[in-house]
């Protein structure tokens, strides 16, 4: 129906209307014509039918978009309620629009969001409802989930979201570069000595061993790193001061990464490629190693031909870090604000949303490889998994122990001395241990 | 100065309520409140007030101190001085030599304008690839010709070697059809009785252009140049797609506000008063150079 | 058009400098539109392996355009586009012309103060004043509402004061070089202080009218940070941050983001070639009356 000519009369139409008052009859009539679909929930407020907004960030790049999509239209079938949906890619921008909307007093019923060091700011505020207080209502609110790995607000240790997919850190591998050089593909128990004469045999047959832009993507290497230094047990701690044992594991991360800098591991450019031009390297058979999150294994799926020639597995470790602790986590959950709770229209429409889509089915399907909350454990269907999917598959079934991103702990103030400026680090100008004592008190400010 | 009829001034606050009305409500305001912020201790974006910074002007001595923002500053200052010579100049020149030419002067004036249409996302992307290091489109035409080794595959990494080019270039070539376009709008006002008395009394070309069309164009160039200038002091979005995080000290004072904004909202707010202040007296300053000379022909 | 200077006329050896030149760079000015416009019909991997190559043969796909209008409601997103774009530069124009008529030749107390706040004006980073601006709008009850109309008002206010103060520059610098006589006669016959504004002083003006009227609907048209802010449901979506979407919806999917970038052009292209002609016949307008 959308031809090129409908195109050019409506832009015409739209020019010769120019001006408030003649928008107004046009608007109006547009959604009926493209939803005719979900009309019966459309039109004017149907008996019983109540609108909630809903911000998340199941947009754009996300995997989930569509699965986003499918279930809310599912869940609005079902109960004939309306989602007004606002959801937008996560970046700074859309970042800063939640925290002004909160301020501003214009923020959604329900939110899917970080639940880290990003939603302080309005559960401070008192501007989320807690998982408990919900259950005083509705005992029934989220009784599918581990309590423990619901994802409780760094700022009071209170559980406010409830997750639904989580992420997984790992090594991507180009095998066909592998093969090239003349080397086996790192498994769980290839060392960090042995991973260095990988990388160095790769390097003299004429490859890039590892895909990275330092200049604007270091946060997956910076994890492993300092990682490498500690355990999952003490990983997801800050340091106190830039002395103390975490601390000098932080600086002993960086001075690895100023290593593999300095050996040549690293592309020529990668203190000016950026991200996408690195991550092409390893698309195109340039590199053989990529560090990256369970989220990568649609964006390489995409990216290239033979699907078979990737595959995923562990980061090699030392020291009391084996190789099979990985990174990962429950970053984000769905939030009910105190806005839409307190609505006495809203409230039921609001937990019926977040009930449905952590549910067990919805879950499962969007966790995809991904670690999740559910009691009885995720089960994805696998059907159509490629062969990097089954490998992710296994991967993330070999964890022997998990600890989340030390670095979402810290603002974006305080990751700038490192995450903004790696090439003074590994270039020399500026220490690793002062960058650590930078940070610090930044966030300690 | 001001004429007879313009005596009476009654009518005034009518035609300057409406714009300055807008400009009070949705810039001078909010600006105001980004001046109260530089001098606090802002926790979230956001948020308002927030406590008193500890000194007051805590941000400011941060910021003459801190080397990013002097490096900032100088490249900025590089910045404004191409955009003058490179913008402001290359537009003139176009714009002379298109009004002077007989056939496809329409074709010219509609192709000069295309840059400023495409984003700037779409436009770093393109100058990316023609940078690129490895296959990048100036890399292989020098590998073509010969200037780089291609058995031992040499590249040049353009963001590296010569940062301040490769970041001005896409820049000051994007501008330059919006100055073509105000300076050709300034040609329209000049009287072409003018051009046909000089072309009787036997003047050349030469003179033509610089007795009677730079002198009465004076108006339309101060303002190019000041739109260049204050454009430089903000410019971000092609850099910063270029060159995130600024790369190689490519740091402008545009570009470094935008990477403190999300993460030191307070310190950002503190660059953009210097970005404001620098812009308003350097737009006075070009404004006085020109005005100087050209006492003679303001009626 | 390269033809031109093969043209009889007169081919004097200046002339043919002066073609090259332009020649010379407008190859560089056409050069990335028809770079985009080629690769928007190319899929992303012809794009990854070479963007310079034509798109022929099996190269030559339609997917992205397909994929843009078979998901997205495009029509409602130009429509959008346009009612704010085109509000934006006719109160541009309107409010921006009478300021900097005023501005140019009245002496009034606080003139100068004027003029020193229109160059800050200029200066503002927009991301410096868009969270007060946004607080201010939640306050009045215009973002995040059930009404198309209202959202896309929240966009046009702040978008009218934002290019307000490049305008009444750029129309001062034209309004400053009409001679005054024009409008002393006008006086003469008896018009008043609005007569003369809207009868002469904007019809001599008209091209400088037309190039500010051009500019702010394209910096309108093309501002994403704004609308981002308070354009949130796809309803009230305009054109580039429908496209924005689309382009991010696969990562780094050069091919939609090529698609994307041709679909905002070229009605702006249009209206600039329309227009256009209007900058032109002041020439010979002015030519007239001058």
């Amino acid at each position: 129906m959308k031809k090129a000519t409908a195109l050019l009369l409506s832009g015409m139409m739209a020019l010769s209307m120019v001006g408030c008052g003649a928008s107004d009859t046009a608007t109006t009539e547009e959604p009926t014509t493209d939803t005719a679909a979900e009309a019966e929930d459309t039109t004017s407020a149907p008996e019983g039918g109540v609108t909630i907004q809903v911000t998340t960030t199941y947009a754009g790049e996300d995997t989930n978009a569509q699965n986003y999509k499918d279930a809310v239209a599912a869940w609005e079938a079902e109960t004939g309620n309306k989602v007004e949906d606002s959801s937008a890619t996560s970046d700074e921008t859309f970042k800063s629009r939640i925290v002004t909307d909160f301020e501003a007093g214009s923020e959604p019923d329900v939110l899917f969001y970080f639940n880290g060091v990003d939603s302080n700011q309005f559960v401070e505020q008192g501007k989320v409802v807690s998982v408990d207080e919900i259950r005083e209502t509705y005992p029934d609110y989220a009784s599918n989930m581990k309590d423990d790995l619901l994802g409780a607000s760094p700022a009071d240790g209170v559980n406010y979201s409830v997750p639904v997919n989580g992420y997984w850190e790992g090594m991507f591998v180009n095998k066909e570069v592998c093969e090239a050089a003349g080397v086996e593909v790192p498994t769980a128990d290839t060392t960090w000595e042995e991973f260095m004469d990988i990388c160095a045999t790769i390097k003299d047959a004429g490859y890039t061993p590892i895909a990275c832009s330092l200049q604007e993507v270091p946060h997956y290497w910076f994890e492993y790193a300092i990682y490498n230094h500690q355990d999952a047990k003490t990983h997801n701690t800050l340091p106190t001061s830039a002395d103390d044992e975490i601390g000098q594991a932080w600086a002993a991360g960086l001075n690895d990464i100023k290593g593999l800098y300095e050996d040549g591991f690293l592309p020529e450019n990668t203190l000016t490629a950026t991200d996408a031009e690195t991550f092409q390297l390893f698309t195109e058979d340039k590199a053989a190693f990529l560090i990256d999150g369970s989220w990568k294994v649609g964006g390489i799926e995409s990216a290239v031909d033979d699907i078979e020639n990737f595959t995923v597995t562990h980061v090699p470790g030392m020291g009391n870090r084996k190789s099979t602790d990985e990174i990962g986590g429950l970053s984000m959950g769905y939030f009910i604000t105190r806005k839409g709770y307190d609505d006495a229209d809203k409230q039921a429409a609001c937990v019926s949303f977040v009930e449905y889509m952590t549910s067990d089915e919805v879950v499962s399907k969007f966790a995809g490889t991904s670690v999740t909350a559910l009691k009885n454990g995720a089960k994805p269907d696998t059907s159509s998994f490629t062969a990097l999917g089954n490998a992710a598959l296994e991967y993330a079934g070999s964890f022997t122990g998990i600890s989340p991103a030390v670095q979402d702990n810290l603002n974006e103030a305080a990751r700038a001395p490192i995450f903004g400026d790696m090439a003074s680090i590994v270039k020399g100008s500026v220490d690793a241990a002062d960058a650590v004592a930078e940070v610090l008190s930044i966030a300690n400010e | 100065m001001t004429a007879r009829i313009y005596k009476n001034k009654k009518a005034v606050p009518f035609f300057l309520i409406p714009a300055f009305l807008f400009m009070f409500v949705y810039l001078y305001y909010p600006f105001v409140q980004n001046i109260i912020n530089s001098f606090m201790h802002i926790k979230y974006i956001g948020t308002s007030g927030g406590e008193l910074n500890t000194p007051v002007l805590k941000n400011y001595i941060t910021m003459i101190q801190d080397p990013k923002m002097l490096i900032a500053l100088k490249n900025t200052g590089i910045m404004i001085i191409a955009t003058i010579i490179g913008q402001v100049g290359l537009a003139l020149l176009f714009a002379l030599l298109v009004s002077n030419i007989k056939k496809g002067s329409g074709f010219f004036r509609t192709v000069f304008f295309f840059p400023i249409v495409i984003s700037a996302t779409a436009l770093g992307l393109l100058f990316n690839l023609i940078f690129l290091y490895d296959k990048g489109m100036i890399n292989q035409i020098l590998q073509f010709v010969g200037y780089l080794d291609i058995s031992t595959n040499e590249l040049i990494d353009w963001k590296a070697e010569h940062a301040m080019f490769t970041m001005m270039t896409p820049v000051i070539w994007q501008y330059v059809g919006f100055y073509f376009v105000i300076l050709l709008t300034g040609l329209a006002g000049i009287p072409q009785e003018l051009y046909e008395a000089a072309f009787i009394d036997g003047g050349t070309k030469w003179q033509t252009v610089k007795y009677i069309t730079l002198p009465l164009l004076k108006n339309s160039i101060a303002t190019c140049v000041v739109l260049a200038v204050t454009g430089a002091l903000k410019v971000f979005d092609l850099p910063w797609t270029m060159f995130v995080n600024g790369m190689s000290d490519t740091w402008l004072t545009g570009t470094y506000m935008y990477s403190k904004v999300y993460s030191d909202a307070d310190y950002a707010s503190a660059i953009a008063v210097v970005i404001v202040v620098l812009g308003v007296v350097l737009s006075v300053v070009v404004n006085r150079i020109f005005r100087q000379d050209a006492d003679y022909d303001a009626s | 058009m390269n033809n031109t200077k093969s043209k009889k006329l007169h081919i004097s050896p200046g002339m043919v400098v002066v073609y090259l030149l332009l020649i010379l760079w407008s190859l560089t000015t056409i050069f990335p539109l028809v770079w985009s416009v080629l690769n928007s019909f190319k899929n992303k991997k012809m794009i990854y392996s070479n963007s310079f190559s034509l798109p022929i043969g099996d190269a030559f796909s339609l997917d992205n355009y397909r994929n843009i209008f078979a998901n997205y409601n495009i029509l409602s997103a130009y429509r959008n586009s346009f009612v704010i774009s085109g509000t934006v530069a006719l109160v541009v124009i309107l409010f921006a012309g009478m300021a900097a008529y005023v501005l140019t030749r009245y002496d009034f107390v606080g003139k100068s103060i004027l003029n020193a706040l229109l160059y800050a004006g200029m200066m503002f980073p927009i991301f410096s004043t868009i969270i007060p601006v946004l607080r201010m709008q939640a306050s009045w009850g215009i973002v995040n509402t059930s009404s198309v109309p209202v959202n896309l008002l929240s966009v046009i206010l702040p978008q009218i004061a934002g290019n307000l103060s490049f305008a009444i520059i750029v129309l001062s610098s034209y309004i400053r070089t009409l001679p005054i006589e024009l409008e002393e006669a006008a006086h003469m016959e008896g018009c008043n202080i609005f007569q003369i504004f809207f009868r002469i002083v904007m019809p001599l003006c008209r091209p400088s009218f037309v190039t500010v009227g051009i500019f702010s609907f394209l910096w309108s048209y093309n501002d994403l940070f704004t609308q981002m802010f308070f354009l949130r449901t796809k309803d009230n979506w305009a054109i580039t941050i429908l496209l924005n979407n689309i382009a991010s919806k696969e990562g780094v999917n050069y091919g939609a983001l090529f698609g994307s970038v041709t679909l905002i052009v070229i009605p702006v292209l249009i209206i600039y070639l329309v227009l256009n002609k209007q900058i032109i016949k002041g020439m010979t307008v002015g030519a007239v009356k001058g």
